[in-house]
């Protein structure tokens, strides 16, 4: 019986995830280009090719890098600040909570779009004819600005949807443990940092979690905003696998190998991160 | 009695928060306030001042953005792709989460692990192989294929989450049920899947979130532009028109307005049922 109540659930999954798991760890070992019904086994070529020479792809990696160590660090500050300033309001919560979660129902497509807008018509405007001088800059031409272009973008997809974990842990903290460090004289500060940061540590795993796990995959923001340029500047992972596979010379095998070194570095900084985390959880 | 309370801080500190929290709140509404406004514009209005609201509001260019992204036809097409996705997400992981999470053995075990593993790998090591596959399958290209991959993706976390609800579900119900003569199928459609209601409802949010919102697989999987989705059918516009922002924008607001407008009604079991999701997965 038990299978007979799995089987649906496995059949799907099977052929649409499992599958095509392995399935794209093994062309990552051979030389199939999608378009020749015929290929060979070319071993860890693919590997090697793609982290020592394929620049691209490398500079895709660092330039992710570099994205996810923004994202991780501001999406989280933001979001958690804004939930302890949205906390202690006494009204308009949830008008508050209403326009902060509002972008995450936007798909960032549309939220790209839309930015792109902002930054090649309205701040050049608002720079020409106010004092914001420095608005005027090439938002999506210049790479130096455009990972910002990117950032911006991402927290404003993001943040809502953190403050909304950080807002929901916030409110698990028993209101009796603050007013007993109160009590016994702390600040506000203090009281943060010894009773709720401990308190809501768990959720900041959580949130740390998600970013990481969204930030190395992000497609969306830069496919809509930049299309990974100027050039190949802003190219993030995803789309260098996405344009290798399907826009470019449909090398699967070698795209699959790229794929596979994504997944391998999302897996290893994840559970590192969910260890150490975890950890710090026990002892605070 | 008298129960203690923080500390006042000084005016100074609250103005600040209140200062914060506007200027966070105006930048999160400036790009769809910006769109709104120059949607309804001319182009040279536009062009002229970018902050002005429009003389007449030029409902025109609605008209014009619903034509050139088939706006009725996008959204019937997104929609039947999330009714598929939804409903066999719901269904088999449901079955699957509770008989998981009443079997004891290490079958058991074994099953529930394999749907777990998955949630950690990136669409992006997958993509390749489920093109071939749906190719061979003779589903790409196809609205409800796209809903039958969809559940294939979102059965794991849908297995998670009920895995973990329905031991919260005393036994007594099913076992007063097989006395009673039941089947195992019956006590699951009659007494169990009805008790799984709150999870159903944050199981149901998150994914048809997650399908209405993504751009890839679609942009993978539908080649014929008149199954394109909302989404499909507004990337079409980028390319081709960038210089006629007024009908671009309008075609933004309209592809963004359906899911805001469900956001705005159905606020409270929208940001519960995705806040329970995160914590619980």
């Amino acid at each position: 019986m038990l299978l007979v109540f799995v089987l649906p659930a496995l059949v799907f999954y099977a052929a649409f995830v499992l599958i095509p798991a392995l399935g794209g760890f093994w062309y990552s070992l051979t030389d199939w280009n999608g378009l020749n019904p015929s290929y060979r086994m070319v071993g860890l070529s693919n590997y090697v090719e793609a982290l020592t020479n394929d620049l691209y792809f490398l500079r895709s990696l660092k330039f992710t890098l570099r994205f996810v160590v923004h994202m991780v660090v501001l999406q989280n500050l933001i979001a958690l600040f804004l939930a302890v300033l949205v906390e202690s309001r006494k009204r308009g919560k949830i008008a508050l909570r209403t326009v902060f979660f509002m972008p995450n129902m936007v798909s960032m497509i549309i939220g790209g779009f839309m930015w792109m807008f902002v930054f090649s018509r309205v701040l050049p405007f608002l720079a020409e004819y106010s004092a914001l001088r420095f608005l005027d800059q090439s938002w999506i031409g210049d790479p130096r600005f455009s990972f910002w272009a990117i950032v911006i973008v991402s927290l404003w997809g993001g943040v809502g949807y953190l403050m909304v974990i950080y807002v929901a842990a916030l409110q698990g903290v028993p209101a009796n443990l603050k007013e007993a460090a109160y009590i016994d004289g702390a600040n506000a500060w203090h009281a943060f940092r010894h009773v709720t940061l401990p308190m809501i540590f768990p959720s900041l795993t959580v949130g740390v979690f998600v970013t990481l796990n969204s930030s190395f995959k992000v497609f969306d923001v830069v496919y809509s905003l930049t299309g990974g340029g100027p050039g190949r500047a802003t190219q993030v992972v995803a789309l260098n696998i996405f344009e290798e596979a399907f826009k470019m010379n449909n090398r699967y095998g070698y795209a699959s190998a790229k794929a596979t070194i994504l997944f391998a570095i999302v897996c290893g900084i994840t559970l590192v991160q969910l260890w150490i985390m975890k950890r710090r959880e026990v002892e605070m | 009695m008298k129960t203690r309370k923080a500390p006042r801080g000084p005016k100074v500190a609250k103005f600040g928060a209140v200062l914060i929290l506007t200027v966070y709140a105006a930048f999160t509404l400036f790009p769809v306030l910006m769109g709104v406004v120059n949607s309804l514009k001319t182009e040279g209005e536009i062009l002229n001042n970018i902050l002005a609201l429009p003389a007449v509001p030029q409902f025109l260019n609605y008209k014009t953005a619903f034509e050139k992204i088939h706006f009725f036809r996008s959204l019937v097409n997104t929609v039947l792709v999330v009714i598929v996705g939804v409903a066999g997400i719901v269904l088999f992981s449901a079955m699957a989460g509770y008989k998981l999470s009443r079997t004891p053995g290490r079958l058991s075990y074994l099953l529930f692990g394999l749907f777990v593993m998955s949630m950690l790998v990136p669409f992006h090591s997958i993509m390749i192989t489920l093109t071939q596959i749906a190719r061979t399958l003779g589903i790409q290209g196809s609205l409800v294929g796209l809903g039958l991959i969809y559940i294939g993706l979102g059965v794991p976390m849908g297995v998670f989450l009920y895995h973990g609800f329905t031991k919260s579900i005393p036994r007594d119900l099913e076992e007063a049920a097989i006395i009673d003569g039941c089947g195992e199928f019956q006590v699951f459609f009659k007494v169990i899947f009805p008790l799984l209601r709150s999870i159903t409802a944050t199981v149901v949010v998150i994914n048809a979130l997650w399908m209405w919102n993504d751009f890839l697989l679609p942009l993978l999987m539908l080649t014929d532009s008149r199954r394109y989705t909302l989404l499909l059918s507004t990337n079409m516009l980028f390319g081709r028109y960038v210089n006629e922002w007024s009908s671009i924008l309008a075609a933004l607001i309209l592809a963004l307005l359906p899911a805001v407008l469900l956001f705005l009604a159905f606020q409270k079991s929208i940001v519960r049922g995705i806040s329970e999701g995160a914590i619980k997965g």
